[in-house]
């Protein structure tokens, strides 16, 4: 079981993309729990996750996010803002799974 | 091309370090998040405000009904909106001890505590009573102070270590709160001897001093149209690169913008004319979100009018549903307006024609001001609008800004649509010469 966390500014644009990235997942038979949430709450959720991915409009957060990220040793990165704008499950989906194998 | 990239990336190398900074200050980080803790209890007030005048409900169950009716439903208001100083006090308070990973309720409570100390308790002849408006719209900024000096003292005592150390044996939650006393003592000590000096001011408080030194000019200047419009500019220049402009810009104005709304709806539900044009919902429900910053609701409907490129009805089929939500990122990055000098322009000045458009519209008479009351930013606009100033002009300004947006972004729409078109087919012939 996989755990991707997404953040930005209230986890609204982000849960689009929890929905396309769910169906991804699903397509490929991998199983994942993938959630969103608020900015504010990352540093708490992070705790409970695999991966971090934020949205590219809050990139400016990555270097505090990077310093809980590293307590619980997990990877933290900025979505690509192509993927973002067109809500491309597969590619952010592909992109966490990347993260995690590295 | 070549030069205007370059110029982006000076740009982008010049506000990507603004924006780390603002948003990693612990001082306003705190403050965000504060507010943040607030918005529930204030959102809760607010639907009521909006349930306690609905329109045309006097004329339906008569005047004396009326009266009642509000009447009870006041208090959900007055616990929450009315008193909003304090949630924000407790707020920050919590969030930047907690920041010191110290133990952020206490600071949340110390910095409530703090704050009652300086404020008066006297009205009148009358003692033991705190006027409601120090506690909410006059008291914000006072309280915003307070909360960040008695966090910071209440961490200064903690790491001096100053604390009474409990016998093994002693639960944990005992020996807690034995911890706390001694930093609490001294700096809530701190705060009394501030309202004892102050009393010897001509101001007489420091609520008093904070209001008319601090406070009552930097409203002044935030409800102001010049200042504004460079509010909204900046919010549009960090999203251009990408950055989420309000969370970056809220973080400075906040205090100011809620402060006013705070008193529009003292105004309001004392049945007076609201006070300030310019406030937390003039920004959030007429100028930034109309589906979501930058108005990109018109976009939207440009998209659907004029777009005939598959990418441009791509993006209009992604972006449509969330976008009526006021949630952009879709259009913001998959247009995309980042980085796109083809729409720098409209981007850049629809909002500040919107925001003039608006402002006159307000100070004419013509659509009433926003009453204070906060609309959640995820409701549709024309709904948004009504809701927020209570009135139905409020939905008809914003479905005219909206056409205004429209033809604004029109001709450079079209450019893009143009682009997309051709490249698609290009991208078509050459696949067909090759096949």
């Amino acid at each position: 079981m996989k755990k991707i966390l997404l953040a930005c500014s209230a986890g609204m644009s982000t849960s689009l993309l929890v929905t396309k990235m769910k169906e991804a997942a699903e397509g490929k038979g991998i199983e994942c729990e993938i959630w969103a949430v608020a900015q504010d709450k990352a540093p708490k959720d992070m705790k409970e996750a695999d991966v971090l991915l934020i949205g590219p409009q809050m990139k400016f957060m990555k270097k505090k996010f990077e310093k809980t990220a590293a307590e619980v040793g997990i990877p933290v990165d900025v979505i690509d803002p192509m993927s973002y704008g067109r809500v491309d499950g597969k590619a952010v989906l592909e992109k966490a799974l990347g993260l995690l194998e590295s | 091309m070549g030069t205007v990239n370059k110029f982006m990336d000076v740009l982008e190398n010049i506000l990507m370090p603004v924006a780390d900074k603002l948003n990693n200050n612990r001082y306003l980080t705190s403050l965000r998040d504060g507010f943040m803790i607030a918005l529930p209890l204030i959102i809760f007030g607010s639907i009521f405000v909006v349930i306690a005048n609905l329109p045309f409900l006097d004329l339906l169950i008569g005047e004396e009904a009326y009266a009642e009716y509000q009447a009870a439903l006041a208090p959900a208001s007055a616990g929450t909106l009315s008193i909003m100083a304090t949630f924000v006090i407790v707020g920050i308070g919590y969030k930047l001890t907690e920041f010191y990973e110290g133990e952020a309720i206490y600071g949340g409570v110390t910095a409530l505590a703090a704050f009652l100390i300086l404020t008066p308790q006297v009205l009148g002849d009358v003692t033991g009573v705190i006027a409601a408006e120090n506690l909410g719209a006059k008291g914000m900024f006072l309280g915003i102070f307070t909360a960040f000096t008695a966090a910071e003292l209440y961490r200064f005592f903690t790491e001096k270590d100053w604390t009474i150390k409990m016998p093994d044996g002693v639960p944990g939650a005992v020996s807690r709160s034995f911890s706390a006393l001694i930093p609490i003592t001294f700096t809530l000590s701190i705060f009394l001897m501030i309202r004892i000096i102050f009393s010897y001011t001509p101001f007489g408080d420091v609520q008093n001093f904070i209001y008319t030194v601090v406070q009552a000019p930097l409203t002044a200047l935030g409800s102001g149209l010049p200042a504004t419009i460079a509010a909204v500019l900046l919010i549009q220049i960090f999203w251009f690169f990408g950055l989420h402009g309000q969370i970056i810009v809220n973080s400075v104005m906040d205090p100011i913008w809620y402060s006013l709304a705070t008193e529009n709806l003292a105004a309001f539900q004392a049945g007076e004319e609201v006070p300030h044009i310019v406030s937390k919902q003039f920004i959030d429900s007429f100028i930034v979100g109309m589906g979501g910053s930058g108005m990109t609701l018109a976009v939207i409907l440009g998209i659907f009018l004029i777009g005939k490129s598959r990418q441009m009805k791509e993006i209009g089929k992604i972006g449509a549903p969330a976008g009526i939500f006021n949630v952009n990122e879709p259009i913001i990055f998959g247009l995309p307006i980042i980085m796109n000098p083809i729409v720098l322009l409209p981007w850049l000045v629809a909002p500040v024609v919107v925001t003039v458009i608006t402002y006159m519209a307000m100070a004419s008479g013509l659509v009433p001001p926003p009453t204070g009351v906060i609309v959640p930013w995820t409701t549709p606009t024309i709904l948004n609008g009504a809701i927020a100033t209570n009135s139905w002009q409020g939905g008809v300004l914003q479905a005219f800004n909206i056409v205004v947006v429209f033809f604004i972004w029109w001709p450079f729409l079209k450019i893009l649509d143009n682009q997309y078109y051709e490249s698609e087919r290009d991208d078509e012939e050459s696949t067909n010469q090759s096949a």
